[in-house]
């Protein structure tokens, strides 16, 4: 999307580029007071995207924000489970705790 | 809110993880020194843990609730009974965080599922709509949170039969046969 100026003459055009089946299609959308008006509509369009994608953003990173506490709670059981085993007589054996033989 | 680790606790984590390993090693003196450790660290650990669940389940909590208190005081109490439940009658220190993780994560995936069913929702108007990106994220993390739901629950499972040392459950079929002179068929089975 933006101005162009075409051959010769110092006459703009606003132009807006859309892909159609798989290329870009360039669409002149007019000169002067029209061209200036689809400017700020689109203008406005990129600012609304922008606006609505920073606020998905914040939002996926409150939820995680919420739920990080699961992690600190994952790493404090798995350590005094593996802990708790061992100290237990238990020792790991291809991935399965087993109880340790003998006295 | 904080809901970290404080440093204290996470050192007496690194301490536990390295006896630990060295136990895992085979440094018998190691292992008694782990025993020690976890006599002296374990209880704050398990305070300290706890406290983080369950303040982050009730951050979980406001966040599913949207300020309405009769489904706060709901999941509250559904929480507590199910503490009580899957923890049982006086549980191991494991058994304590397990059942907090496994608690958390249930809530975690409510507010997952309760998230996902307003943006499907055909009553949502299309300007409150989610993008494709942010509900694909969701998605993936449902699927992550019940993944970690269900290991942890088998983690319990695993923690129960370790600590009652009893053998894996075993299934005998009996086929009742009639029982000829000097055939062993008809038995009583195995025990």
């Amino acid at each position: 999307m933006g101005w162009e100026s075409r051959g010769r003459g110092t006459r703009r055009y606003y132009t807006r580029s859309r892909w159609v089946d798989g290329r870009v299609v360039r669409e002149y959308v007019g000169s002067g007071l029209l061209g200036e008006i689809a400017a700020l509509e689109d203008e406005y369009k990129r600012r609304q995207r922008e606006e609505e994608a920073a606020f998905w953003k914040e939002e996926k990173e409150r939820l995680e924000a919420g739920a990080a506490f699961l992690d600190e709670l994952a790493e404090a059981s798995e350590v005094l489970l593996r802990a708790q085993l061992l100290a237990s007589g238990f020792h790991k054996h291809k991935g399965q705790w087993r109880r340790q033989r003998g006295p | 809110m904080d809901l970290e680790l404080p440093k204290d606790v996470q050192e007496k984590l690194a301490v536990l993880r390295a006896l630990s390993e060295k136990a895992e090693n085979g440094d018998k003196e190691a292992r008694k020194e782990l025993r020690r450790a976890l006599r002296e660290s374990a209880p704050e650990v398990i305070f300290r843990a706890s406290d983080i669940g369950r303040r982050g389940q009730w951050a979980l909590i406001q966040t599913v609730a949207a300020n309405d208190p009769l489904t706060e005081e709901a999941l509250v109490a559904r929480l507590e009974q199910m503490r009580a439940k899957v923890a049982g009658p006086e549980p191991s220190p494991p058994e304590v965080l397990l059942t907090e993780r496994i608690c958390s994560l249930w809530l975690l995936i409510e507010v997952l599922e309760m998230l996902v069913s307003v943006q499907l929702s055909a009553a949502l108007p299309p300007e409150q709509r989610s993008p494709m990106s942010y509900l694909q994220h969701v998605f993936k993390w449902q699927e992550s949170a019940n993944r970690r739901f269900l290991s942890a629950t088998r983690e319990l499972a695993r923690v129960r039969k370790l600590q009652n040392n009893t053998p894996a459950v075993q299934f005998n079929t009996q086929i009742n046969l009639e029982t000829t002179d000097g055939d062993q068929r008809g038995e009583e089975p195995n025990r």
